[in-house]
Formats: C-alpha cells, structure tokens, sequence
C-alpha cells in the first residue's frame, strides 16, 4: 500500500494530464471511438458511496472519474444526515435551554434565529464539498460535472454535455431523491415541500404540517417543533416508525406527542388549497376499526410548511438504464447481488440506488469492498447486510440494529426468542422538570441467547450504538452482556446490568 | 489435617465451642450481616435476600472534619459518582449555552450560574434516591440498621448508634463493604481545618467561590472541571502527573481541554501551608519543587483530592511520586529515582535517612551507584526490556536496600505513607506497609506471591530503630535486588480502623490499610468477606463493587460459583471534555507486550457538534492499542469526547468479547456520530502520517 502510494501519484498525475488534453496514452490502443475518454473506473453519482469506491480504487492505483450534476457529497452531505444533524443539535439546544434554570442557570431572554443558524450551516456544507473536491484531486480523481447518460454504443459508455465516457468498470452511485406529491394524487399536493426543499428554508415556519410515519418524518417534525413551529403529523395509521420494533415505535410515538407535537392518526392530506394567509391543508380521518364511524374531514389553516416525507426513490431518470438492460425492481431500484453486480457484466450499483438500508456508511463500506474486489482482486470482497445499526434522530434519539421481536419470532419462532427490556428516567432528568424516558430491549436467540437485535430511545442512545454494534455483529450472547462491567453513571451500562 | 487442627483449637477455646454449636443449630440471627450500606453492601444484601436469606445491612456516616453527613447509598450516591455526574451535567449545560448561541439562539442579558438552586436540585435527588433504597431494602425484606458496626468474632457484629447504645448481631456469614474515605494530608499546616474534600462539596449550601483544588486525580479534575464550568475560578495544584494509572496521553489530552475551557493549572508545586486570613479568604502557600521557590495566592475554599491509586496487581502501576514529570508524559518512569530527582522530594527525607546511613553514602544517587552506574544509567538500559512490573528499577544488593528500607522508614514520614516493594531477582514483591511509625509490623508479602517463595521472610521486632534484626533465610541475600518506592499518599482512605479487624485477625495491606483479598473475597478468616473500596487491589468503582456483591451473595447462598472477573473494567472520567477508556493503557501495553507487540491506531476527529459550534477539537481523540501480530486483538480502547461514557461501554462489551481490530472495520458506522469515528480509525502512529480525520 505504501510503496504504491509512492510510485502511483507519478504515474496518474501524468496520465490526468493526458486526459484533460482529450488524449488517453494508456489505453489508446484499446480506444476504438475518437473522442471517448477511457478510465479504469467511472462513477455515476459523487455521493458517499461514490466517492468512496472512487478514492479507494484509485488508491489501489486505477484510474478513476466521478461524474456529478450537484454538489459533490450527495444527499448525507448536502440534503441528509449532515445538515440534518446539524438542525437535531440546534433543537437541542432548544432542550437544553429549557433545562438551564433546572441546573442553575439563569438565561436572559432568548430568540432563535433560524437565519443565522441556516447561513452557519450552509458555510459548513460548503466547507464539506471543497473537502470533497480536494480529496478528488488529491486521489487525481477526475470529477466530471454534469448529467451522464448511457448510450447505445456496443460498449458500455456514458454521455455528458457531448463527451463520452467509458470503463471497463462503470459503478452506478446515483443515490435517490424525496418522492414528490403530485397534483393528481393529492389535489394541490405540489405546493408542498420535502426534505430537499427543508433544508432551502430561509425562515422558521410558524406551522408546519410533516405527511409521512418514516424517520424522515419523525425527525423533520421533531427538529421543526423543537425549534419552536407549531407543528403536526399527519399520519396513515396510529403508529410511526412502523417498521420498527413495536417497542420503539411506540415509544417513539408517545415522545412526539409529549413533546408537543400534533398526532393526526388514522389520517391523509385530501387536498391543499393556497390561501392569502397560507396553505389550508384539508385531512380525512378515519378509524378503520370503527366502521361504523364517518370519515373526519378538518382542515390546518395558515400552513407556511407542508413537508411530504412519504418514502425516497431511486436516482434513475435520464440515465438510460434500459439501454443497458439493467433489471430493476417494481420501484425503480436496480437489482444487485451481494457483490453489488448488476445484471450486465462491468456495471454495478451501490447506496440508496439499489433501495437496500439507505445509509451513508453502507454505501462507503459497499463501494470500498467493491474497489478491494475489482481492482485488488479480493474475490470476496463485499459487504455483510446484517446487523447493520441505524440512528433516528428523533428527540431523544433512537438506536436500533437487527432483527426486532416481531421478525425473530416470525423468523426462530417464539419458543426461541427471549426478550429483555428495561425503561428509566435518564440521571440527566434527575433535576429537570422536562422528563423523557430511556427505553432498552435485548432480543436473544436460542439456548445460547444469541443478541440478534437491540432497540434502543433515549438520550445518548446515537452515541451508545456503535460499540454494541461491534459486540453483537462478533456473536455476542446476553452471557457476554452480563460479564461486562457497567460504566457508571450512564444510560448505556442499563444493557450489561439487565435482568 | 487443617480440619483436625481446627478441631483441637475449638477445644481449648470456649467461645470457639459455642460458635460450632450456634453453627450446628443454625440459630444465628442471620444469614448474611453486612457491614456498609453503599452500592455494594446494598447489592449484596438485596441478592442474598433475594435468594431467601435472612440479611442485615448496617450503615452509618461519620461526618467529615466539616461536619457534613448523608443518607443511606454511600459514596457513589452521596458524594461520588451521582452528585459528580449532575454537576458535570450542569457545566456541560454552561458550554451548551455558548454553543447555542452559534446555533442561532440569540441570548440577551448576561448568563449567571446560581450554585444553591443546583445544589439544592442536586441535594435532593440524593434525599430521593437514600429514600429509595430504604424502600428497596424493605421491599425485599433486608433489615436496614443505622449503626456502626465492628467485629467481635468471626460470627457476631455489634453495632453502635450514634447515642452509644449497643447491639450484637450473629451471623453466619459476615460482608464488610464499608468503603472509602478522601484523606486529608497530614504535614500541612492548616490542610484540615480550613479545607475540604469531595465529602463535603456536593452539599455545600453557597458557592465554594474561587477554589483550588489539590491533587490532579480524576476526582480532582472532575471537581475543577465543574467548577470552571459553572463560571468559578477554579485551579488545580499537580505535583507530578495527572490521571495517573490511565493512559497519559489521553491524561494530557483532557488536561489540555481543561486549560483551554479556563480551569488554570499550578504545576510541580506542592502546598506547603493553608492560612486563614482576617477576610475569611484562605492563604495557600506552595513550593515550586523545580526552583524551590515560594508563591502564595488565596482562595475561598481549598478542596484536597490528592492521588487516589488506581488499583491494579501489586507493583503494576509505576512509582511516579518522587520524579519530575516535565514535558514527558508516559515516559515518567523512565526518570525514576534520577539523581535530579532529589530537590523535590520533601525535606525531611534525603538528608535525615541518608544520615543515618552513615558516611558510605551521602545521596541515594551514590548509594544506588555501588555498582558503577548511575541510576538513571540503569534506567535508561533496562527500558524497553520487558518488565511484568511498570516501574524500572534500580538495582542494588537485598542487603542496601533493607538497609535503605529500614532508614528511611524510620527516619521519614513521608516514607512513612508510602509504600515500599523489595523486588528480589525473581520479581518476587515484598512489600512493606506502616501504619505509622513504631506501629509494629512485619514484613508480608502479597498473598498471591507467597506460593512461589518459600524461604523468604524478614522479621522487625517491635522496639527501638537501632535494635532491629533482619534477614533472609536461605534467601538471594547479596543478590542483587531492585528496589520500588511508590508513594501512596492515597486520596482516599478505606473505612478499616473502627471495626476491629485486628483483633480478630483479619490481614490488612498494611500501606493501604486495605484488607486483603481473595478471588473469591474472602479474608483471612473464614466467614468474613470484603469487596468494594475496601478490599485491597479492587478498583474503587461503583459497578465493579456492585456486581462482586452479587456474585459474593449467590455463592455465600449456595447459588453459583461464578467469580468475579475484573479484567477490562471500563471506566469514563467525566472532564470538560469526557475520557472513556477500557483496557490497557498504552503505557501498560508497551510494557507488557514489548513496543513492536503493539499497534496503535489513532484518530483526532472533529465532532459535528464541534463544528457549527466553532469549538477548538484538538483533544478529541481516541486511539485502539492492538496486538501487533496475528489477528490484531485489542488490548485497550480510549476516547475523549462528548458523550465519552456512552460511546465506551459498547466497546467494554466488544473487548469482552475478544474484539479485534478487524472487528472494528467490518462493523459499519453509524453517521454521524462520534462512536463511529472508532470504526473508521486506519492510521497506525509507526507509520507516522498525520492521523486528522477529514470528510466524511
């Protein structure tokens, strides 16, 4: 690694040199179309899983490009987890000042500025994308601007502004998008907005009104009511987070109503109307369990925020995937095997494009493990889907990896499963007068009691994840639990002292 | 045999006689007496009650010198971990605010701290939780005894009240888990009457004001810590090294956090006398143990918390008190007994002990030269060589340093607290303890070295400083042996004295006064047992003692034989900026394992909660110390940053687990968090390359 990290720079700032001058000396021979630019890796889409297999290929001394229409970083550093994280601390901030008298402190007057916060923020985002663009070139990765497109030439090639592309290796990284509400769904549907368009908010609304049970949903509502808009969520059923283990979606739906928020269950948005004071947002509601009982029509005047979280979709439109003759599933996302192959040999596809566990760092560790395979020939080089943990920054926040009661019963039976759970007050609340609770649950398998899931919300909970992550990805059983020392006084040591 | 000699011995003594009788009929008032209501005692008895014992638990606070008393718990819940936690919790709320502010929360008017209404909150969160354990021992059916016992024989308790009026107890089986208390230096003029300790400042009414904090132990920089961040002056007065026993390192890292947070640090000097003034304000005068100059400053209130040891086997932890640890953190040991280290010793030691040695030798630096090296000489070879023992020796013959031993205990009380190992050859450790001079003794070893020495004991007689004998029969006399001196001027001192362990026999680690312990914690006499604080070598945390508690109690009712295991005990030391660690050091690692047996990986990583906030991130960091070969297991894990406590206990597990370094890297993180960042961490120190985290 290290020797070629010495003698490869040399080689490829030469060879970049080259390719801007529309020249390729190193694959010449093999060219046969004039004007086509080959690499040894070319990467649609510069987001986390892109990037990654990008700089990690050429790490192992390939050539690579990215082609990219945005921003580089994608949706984690541009429209998700970043600035989203970002928004969850500033709303915590908003806790904590509650908290401040409990403490001691007295705090004079306070107002929030959403301006202020969002000019930081953007300064920031900023800041991550020239990162992102130095490491481009500090890999001599080429970065590419602009839509790419699939042709119909014989070999796999890609199309921007008039330029083709092409690789013996072509990675497909082109992440998803928010599903729009169109007109004909929902009569006036457009006027709302996603989590793209929330993070192009200028100003704090003052009533925002979140459609959708997701963690999308779940943490667009608890950021915006936390930071002081009066908030609601529309909801199908009675529950959020309904994949989730039901221990943790209902817990996570009684905290959002605790905190203030507008629970609509049983409802949809019928029909939004622009008014001179805002959107009035008309929702239908109707308990299916009571059939008997008609269908509730209210409305939600002066909306200045109607936020569709209703699921993502795949990043496929105007690439000409058909052309290639990628198989897709039924919502779009293109089909890979556990080595992240498509279909058609020399094409494959990473992150929230192939709709499996829509998260940054399976996306990184997906396109590195696919870079090791192809250009390091580490044949079974390829990502584990399992027991892969997952924050939701809900307030508080909630951890969860592997399989919930609900699937392990359904998958080892019930007669194998045992479940420990505990819920407390955090110390942190001890003196405080705003309280939240901690809640924990330990799904154990078999004689052994194998920890095949743990579920967790509380405060803390996103930092305590990683390590039992560690532990239960190794085949950590609840003996194992039981034989570590607790830390204390913290929430996590709750998980080794459970009975 | 032993079982004959029992027998015979209970015929000659009548009492003995009654005991085998009581024990025959099974008429003791209870199962299970233990002495000491903190979280072990609690945990013990509430297990054995649990499992259909018939338990009494007896717990009184002696106020301290300030005269502050508590409640039921002991000192986690009173004076420890809980009231520790709120207040750090408060001065994290005192950066939160300033954090906040860049968050776009525009705050008008000044932010001000009031101590009472956190004192008062925090006060009555411990009321709440000594109330609720009086409910859980009833609730399980332990008899809760507000008394002071002590031991009369190896069955029966008497407990005092504080009135005087006595009770006896019989029991089969006798706990003590009485804890520890901090310690009060006692060569410092006006340390006692005018200071305080960690007893007394979580239920002080009104601020303690500009305060200097004595000592740099992870209690107290969690003091200075809070203080600092509740907008109080607060300094903290180092002699040699913080932290010590972790990862020095890390120590710096969170020392260098709290300069930067504003906690001032007086370093190298030592405190020499507290005065109170006309004004009530109180008058520290210190040393400069590297000029040897004097500096005074006053201070409203002067809270001691000196070294408190952290606990390991016997001898692991390096002697650092008698050196200077400038600018070279981890490499302390390095100095040990460098002939610089001379001027910083207190005065009464190297002139008045050497004297007495007579003309041969006029400094320690010539005595441990006999052969030809100096001792920094010796030191310097002997590193990088293994050692099962941190600290380098010097080497002299048995002989000198019995001669040097035997001196110096007389003739220093500064010795006197400290507590002195005789490393013969074969790294046997014999140690010496006191209890005060002229306080009689005998030299001992610790028990788990008896078995691999035969032969070796040297007797003191009781009596004169001249009069002694000494020597080793059939042992490596003139051999060379190596001599460790560390100091233990303890922070804490355990709860030994009142409850007439002596008498009944129960071994003492006579340095500590701490009692010696067995895997299985039991004493030196049968049906006695000890864990917590109090047992020598145990590390004085909350859940250690409390999960030992529960082993002890289903082994002592028939349930189990599961030992206590307190290897990989993970602890967080909640600074300004948290440190959670678990495993070895580097330090520990490096000497175990030779410096090419490890890895270290290592990362400064920027929190985002940094980010936005403008804050300064140097000291976030963490390292993984790993085998170097085969499958890179790993030794030890150490963080610093927020939510420090949180993030490490999952990696506790993960180490429990045997965790590997390839373990770490096919987990996938969790984004974004900080916990992740031990997922992503690649750069090695060998290689050298810079280990800043950019990007995602």
């Amino acid at each position: 690694m290290q020797a070629c990290g010495c003698s490869v720079p040399k080689k490829q700032l030469f060879s970049s040199f080259l390719r801007r001058q529309g020249v390729n000396i190193r694959r010449s021979m093999a060219s046969d179309t004039a004007g086509t630019t080959r690499f040894d890796l070319l990467v649609i889409g510069g987001g986390s899983g892109g990037l990654a297999g990008a700089r990690r290929a050429s790490e192992l001394g390939a050539s690579a490009a990215v082609i990219e229409s945005h921003k580089l970083g994608g949706t984690c550093v541009n429209v998700g987890c970043v600035p989203k994280k970002v928004m969850w601390n500033a709303a915590v901030h908003a806790e904590y000042l509650h908290d401040h008298s409990d403490y001691g402190f007295e705090v004079g007057n306070v107002r929030f500025s959403w301006e202020a916060l969002k000019t930081k923020r953007d300064a920031y985002i900023s800041h991550l994308n020239r990162i992102y663009r130095n490491n481009l070139d500090k890999g001599k990765i080429q970065n590419i601007q602009g839509h790419a497109r699939f042709t119909n030439d014989p070999e796999p090639t890609v199309e921007v502004n008039g330029r083709k592309y092409t690789a013996p290796h072509i990675l497909i990284a082109t992440g998803g998008q928010p599903i729009v509400m169109t007109d004909d769904e929902v009569p006036g549907g457009s006027l709302g907005i996603t989590s793209d368009g929330f993070f192009d908010l200028e100003t704090l609304p003052k009533r925002s009104v979140i459609v959708g049970a997701g963690y999308i949903a779940v943490e667009m509502a608890g950021i915006l009511s936390t930071l002081g808009s009066k908030t609601s969520l529309v909801i199908r059923q009675t529950g959020v987070l309904r994949n989730f283990d039901s221990f943790i979606s209902a817990n996570c739906t009684k905290e959002l109503q605790n905190s203030g928020i507008d629970l609509w269950k049983n409802s949809q948005v019928k029909s939004v109307r622009k008014t001179e004071q805002g959107l009035e947002v008309t929702i239908v509601t109707k308990d299916p369990e009571k059939k008997n009982d008609e269908e509730k029509i209210s409305t939600i005047q002066e909306v200045d925020c109607l936020l569709w979280a209703i699921g993502r979709q795949p990043n496929t439109n105007g690439l000409n995937i058909d052309l290639m003759g990628l198989e897709t599933d039924e919502r779009g996302h293109i089909v890979v095997d556990e080595f992240q192959n498509t279909n058609r040999p020399g094409i494959y596809a990473v992150g929230d494009v192939c709709g499996k566990a829509l998260l940054t760092p399976v996306a990184i560790a997906a396109g590195r493990k696919l870079a090791h395979r192809l250009f390091e020939g580490k044949k079974d080089s390829k990502l584990d889907y399992s027991t892969i943990p997952t924050v939701v920054f809900s307030h508080p926040p909630i951890g969860t990896m592997g399989l919930t009661e609900e699937e392990a019963i359904k998958l080892r039976g019930k007669e194998n499963i045992k479940v420990y759970k505990t819920s407390f007050t955090p110390m942190y609340h001890a003196i405080t007068s705003r309280k939240s609770l901690c809640i924990m649950k330990l799904v154990c398998e078999g004689k052994e009691e194998k920890v095949v899931g743990l579920h967790m919300q509380g405060l803390g909970c996103d930092e305590m994840l990683q390590g039992f992550s560690v532990a239960i990805k190794m085949g950590a059983t609840k003996a194992d639990f039981d034989k570590t020392i607790a830390i204390h006084p913290t929430s996590s040591e709750e998980f080794v002292t459970m009975r | 045999m032993a079982a004959l000699c029992r027998c015979r011995h209970r015929w000659k003594r009548n009492n003995c006689l009654h005991v085998l009788t009581r024990n025959l009929t099974g008429k003791y008032d209870y199962d299970l007496v233990v002495i000491g209501g903190g979280s072990g005692g609690l945990a013990c008895s509430k297990e054995a009650a649990q499992l259909g014992q018939k338990v009494a638990v007896l717990d009184y606070v002696e106020p301290t010198a300030k005269g502050t008393k508590w409640g039921l718990g002991g000192t986690c819940v009173n004076v420890g971990c809980i009231p520790k936690k709120l207040m750090h919790q408060a001065a994290l709320l005192g950066t939160a605010v300033k954090d906040a502010q860049k968050y776009g929360w525009q705050i008008s008017g000044p932010i001000c701290h009031d101590w009472a209404s956190m004192a008062d909150a925090v006060q009555n969160h411990v009321r709440s939780l000594n109330w609720g354990h009086r409910v859980q021992l009833q609730d399980k059916k332990v008899k809760y005894l507000n008394l002071r016992g002590s031991l009369l024989d190896e069955h029966t308790v008497r407990g005092l009240t504080k009135a005087g009026k006595e009770t006896l107890l019989t029991a089969k089986n006798i706990v003590i888990a009485t804890g520890g208390r901090p310690k009060y230096p006692t060569d410092i003029p006006g340390a006692m009457e005018h200071g305080m300790t960690s007893d007394d400042i979580f239920w002080m009414k009104s601020s303690p004001g500009k305060t200097l904090v004595v000592g740099a132990s992870y209690v107290a920089l969690e003091c200075a810590g809070f203080l600092t961040g509740i907008g109080l002056d607060a300094t903290v007065m180092v002699r040699s090294i913080a932290l010590r026993g972790f990862d020095q390192q890390m120590a710096g890292l969170v020392t260098d956090y709290m300069e930067a947070y504003g906690t001032k640090f007086v370093k190298e000097c030592v405190p020499k006398r507290v005065d109170k003034l006309f004004s009530g304000a109180l008058q520290v005068t210190w040393t400069d143990t590297l000029t040897g100059s004097e500096h005074k400053d006053t201070y409203d209130s002067v809270l001691w918390a000196v070294v408190r040891e952290k606990q390991g086997q016997a001898g692991s932890r390096a002697p650092v008190e008698l050196l200077k640890a400038r600018g070279d953190r981890g490499q302390y040991h390095r100095c040990l007994l460098h002939p610089s280290f001379r001027p910083c010793l207190p005065p009464p030691f190297p002139c008045s002990f050497l004297a007495s040695l007579g003309a041969r030798s006029r400094s320690l630096s010539d005595f441990v030269s006999e052969d030809g090296r100096s001792p920094g000489q010796v030191c310097q070879q002997k590193h990088g060589r293994k050692h099962n023992i941190s600290t380098l020796p010097v080497c002299m013959r048995t002989v000198d340093a019995l001669v040097f031993l035997l001196s110096a205990l007389y003739t220093s009380t500064w010795v006197a607290q400290s507590r002195v190992f005789i490393m013969l050859p074969s790294l046997v450790v014999w140690s010496y303890g006191d209890e005060g001079v002229g306080a009689g003794g005998e030299w001992s070893m610790p028990r788990h070295h008896r078995d691999s020495v035969s032969t070796a004991s040297v007797t003191r007689p009781p009596g004169s400083v001249r009069s002694h004998t000494f020597g080793c029969p059939g042992g490596p006399m003139g051999t060379d042996a190596q001599l460790l001196i560390t100091s233990c001027s303890a922070g804490r001192a355990p709860e030994t004295k009142a409850l007439g362990l002596d008498k009944l026999g129960v071994q003492l680690k006579k340095e500590s006064g701490k009692i010696i312990v067995g895997a299985d914690e039991s004493t030196s006499v049968p049906n006695i047992f000890a864990f917590g604080d109090i047992g020598e070598g145990r590390p004085e945390l909350t859940p250690t003692a409390v999960k030992a508690g529960k082993l002890l109690a289903r082994r002592l009712a028939g349930h189990g034989t599961e030992l206590m295991n307190y290897d990989n005990v993970a602890t967080t030391v909640f600074t300004p900026l948290e440190y959670g660690c678990v495993g070895l050091s580097e330090e520990e690692a490096e000497e175990r394992h030779g410096k090419d047996g490890i890895e270290v990986y290592h990362a400064f990583y920027k929190p985002l909660e940094f980010s936005v906030a403008e804050r300064d991130a140097s000291q976030c960091y963490l390292k993984v110390v790993c085998e170097r070969g085969g499958d890179q297991k790993i030794l030890g894990l150490h963080f610093t940053g927020p939510n420090a406590g949180e993030v490490t206990q999952g990696f506790a597990l993960g180490l429990q687990c045997g965790a590997t370094y390839s373990h770490l890297l096919q987990t996938v993180g969790i984004h974004p968090t900080c916990a992740e960042e031990l997922t992503k961490v690649n750069i090695t120190k060998r290689s050298g390359l810079d280990a800043m985290v950019s990007g995602c």
